[in-house]
């Protein structure tokens, strides 16, 4: 947040305010050595000014209170100013509610700043009331669905007061708007995992939602992402849920070449040849063909990564075809 | 934009721009005032993956060393609590003050590791650090579920200041004050279901955060903690993130910084040759200011000191000429590093003396 400086017109310095004559201001001490020095205005100094008295005096009064609402607006990356604002807060017994729509006011203003967040945060374990938090962190959401800030802080009041209900349907709602919106996949997984659980039918349930989304757009990151991690919950694994198997080969058969259909069907060839479990499809020689095409043809900005993989499944190859010589020379 | 030209490094440019930052700063950047340490560092570690450090003046480094160590939060006077030791941002609330309000004049993870990293850049042998102050420092910082806060005064914690509280263990040689294997349980819980790794458990992976996650592991040689599966996951994770330059998320836009974060992590686990070199360089170059100097996040955008110095620190993991080398887990220069190894040797020696 820019300092609004001297455009506000109104604005009386702390220094000439009868009722503050009784405070000595305390300057910066910036010591001898000037270096990498801000030219604050003279608002920012004269508040601060202010509040190193303050602190100093441990002042806990309302007018300090009000002195740090100043020193935020400031500068909302001060945590030292909201720390003394919640023992202020704490040692006048001020409605903490009010506070709430305070700071709700400022993380408006400044969504991506961890220390409002934080005392948000506090506020909330104090009340031990999280019943606007989801609201809250829906609006600041819809501002940029991607707002790390606001994830964390919605997953922490979910999580500590298990608000999971409506969740998914927020999460379905993102996800309508935004397919490629991988924190809202990210919050999908979230739910899932604390409060319905991986049961079989969980999972085939997610299964089913993910491929109709990857249907929708193949070349989606997010979707593929969130395939492969609901399929850790799987007993098959990756490559033993048919659903999931056809599927790909169905869009492979009709042309999809999206790295990351290809790269899952690698992944599939790689876990069907550590259990020993190769079939026509999943095995060595086809790793090896999709790592090539990869590499020439569909993913060129990773060439390098993926002829390092297809040498670790040249390997595995030279394997397999020496076992179907074994075979061979066994059956003669 | 001429194109051609923007491929050349504006090498006086960047120079002069970091001097710029050392100097003076518009108020527009006020909300900064509490770290301004940062600023000196992005500014000094610039100068010196330049090739630059000695167009410092000596008054210049002895300003800013002096500087470093008045920000220096000394133990109790009274009782020798050495919890809030450690170094502070700026001089914003650079004030004696009495108990109950001692605590808020403390230091800053983030601040006490890059002060260190500017005084290793700076050639400072560190004899005026107190050290065992700020191990127990950061001791006081970790919470029980193994990350580290920032400070004492009610701050958040996160995967950030795990990294910062390894660094400065790593950097004064003493892990007393970092309990590793609560650390490295922390890390392993943040791995996503994608292989990358979050700022806590289950949110979603990060670029940045992946980047404190992996330098820790490896600065407290944990790396061996990972399942095969899970590295391979990360470098794959990693590596994806490439679209050009590097992204921090599935999805997200190309950002400068991320050559660094994404780029260094992938040199931790030895897989930074696998990327593209040519695409990560062309992105960079991008987002340089030939005229004035500086990179910015993105192409035509404002720039700033943390994306000029992550955009360099970024090329010169990918071996651009005339730039110093990288030392990824530390962040610093590979001949700040060498200094901080003969003070580590000197260290060693001492002790051996009292023995
Ligand atoms: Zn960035």
């Amino acid at each position: 947040m820019s300092d609004s400086g001297d455009s506000d017109v109104a604005w009386t310095y702390y220094k000439d305010r009868p009722e503050w004559n009784d405070v000595t201001p305390v300057p910066e001490d910036e010591g001898p050595n000037l270096v990498v020095v801000i030219a604050h205005s003279e608002k920012f100094v004269d508040v601060y000014d202010y509040f190193r008295a303050v602190l100093q005096n441990n002042e806990k009064s309302e007018r300090a209170l009000h002195l740090t609402k100043d020193a935020v607006e400031l500068n909302p990356a001060n945590y030292t100013v909201w720390q003394y604002r919640r023992d202020l807060l704490k040692a006048l017994g001020t409605d903490l509610r009010s506070e709430l729509d305070y700071v709700e006011l400022v993380i408006k203003n400044s969504p991506k700043n961890y220390q409002v967040w934080h005392h948000r945060r506090v506020l909330v374990e104090w009340l031990q009331d999280p019943s606007q938090e989801l609201e809250l962190t829906g609006d600041a959401l819809m501002q940029d669905p991607k707002n790390y800030h606001a994830w964390q802080h919605r997953q922490w009041a979910i999580k500590t007061f298990g608000l999971y209900e409506k969740e998914m349907d927020f999460v379905d709602n993102l996800i309508t708007d935004d397919v490629r919106n991988n924190s809202a996949w990210n919050q999908r997984y979230f739910i899932v995992n604390n409060h319905l659980g991986w049961s079989d039918l969980n999972v085939q349930r997610e299964i089913c939602y993910t491929l109709e989304k990857i249907k929708f757009i193949k070349n989606n990151e997010s979707a593929w992402n969130y395939l492969k991690g609901v399929l850790i919950h799987d007993k098959r694994g990756l490559s033993g849920n048919a659903v999931v198997t056809s599927f790909c080969e169905e869009l492979y058969k009709n042309k999809c070449r999206s790295p990351y259909l290809l790269a899952f069907i690698i992944d599939i060839c790689d876990e069907a040849i550590k259990k020993g479990e190769t079939n026509c499809l999943h095995n060595a020689t086809r790793a090896v063909e999709l790592c090539q095409a990869l590499a020439t043809k569909y993913d060129k900005i990773r060439s390098k990564y993926w002829n390092y993989m297809c040498e670790k499944f040249k390997k595995a190859q030279q394997e397999e075809e020496n076992n179907k010589e074994k075979a061979a020379n066994m059956d003669e | 934009m001429n194109h051609e030209e923007n491929k050349i490094m504006a090498h006086r440019q960047h120079v002069k721009y970091f001097m710029r930052f050392l100097n003076i700063l518009p108020s527009s950047l006020s909300s900064h005032d509490t770290t301004r340490v940062t600023i000196a560092y992005f500014s000094v570690s610039g100068l010196d993956v330049l090739g630059a450090i000695s167009s410092v003046s000596l008054d210049l480094r002895t300003r800013i060393i002096e500087w470093i160590y008045r920000l220096q939060v000394h133990p109790d006077k009274n009782n020798g609590d050495m919890s809030m030791c450690g170094f502070q941002g700026s001089s914003t609330i650079n004030i004696d003050l009495d108990p109950p309000n001692n605590h808020y004049r403390c230091g800053h993870l983030a601040m006490t590791y890059t002060g260190l990293c500017i005084l290793l850049a700076m050639g400072d042998d560190l004899s005026r650090v107190n050290r065992k102050a700020l191990v127990a420092g950061v001791k006081a910082l970790q919470t029980e579920e193994g990350n580290f806060a920032a400070t004492l005064s009610g701050c958040e914690s996160d995967m950030r200041f795990v990294y910062c509280a390894a660094c400065v263990s790593y950097i004064l040689n003493d892990w007393s004050g970092f309990n590793i294997e609560k650390a490295t349980d922390y890390i392993i819980k943040s791995i996503g279901y994608d292989y990358g790794i979050a700022q806590c458990p289950e949110l979603e992976s990060h670029g940045g955060t992946t980047f404190c996650a992996l330098a820790t592991l490896s600065l407290t040689n944990q790396l061996h903690k990972l399942s095969e599966q899970q590295v391979e996951g990360l470098k794959r994770w990693l590596l994806f993130r490439q679209v050009d330059g590097f992204q921090g998320r599935p999805n997200k836009p190309v950002d400068t910084c991320y050559s660094f974060w994404v780029g260094a992590s992938l040199k931790i686990l030895d897989m930074l040759q696998y990327s593209n070199y040519g695409a990560n360089r062309r992105y960079v170059y991008e987002t340089q200011d030939t005229v004035v100097g500086g990179f910015s996040k993105w192409p035509d955008t404002c720039t700033d000191p943390m994306h000029t110095y992550l955009g360099l620190a970024g090329l010169s993991l990918i071996g651009e000429s005339g730039l110093l080398e990288i030392e990824p887990t530390l962040n610093i220069t590979k001949r700040a590093y060498e200094h901080l190894k003969s003070l580590h040797a000197k260290w060693d020696n001492e002790d051996l003396h009292v023995l």
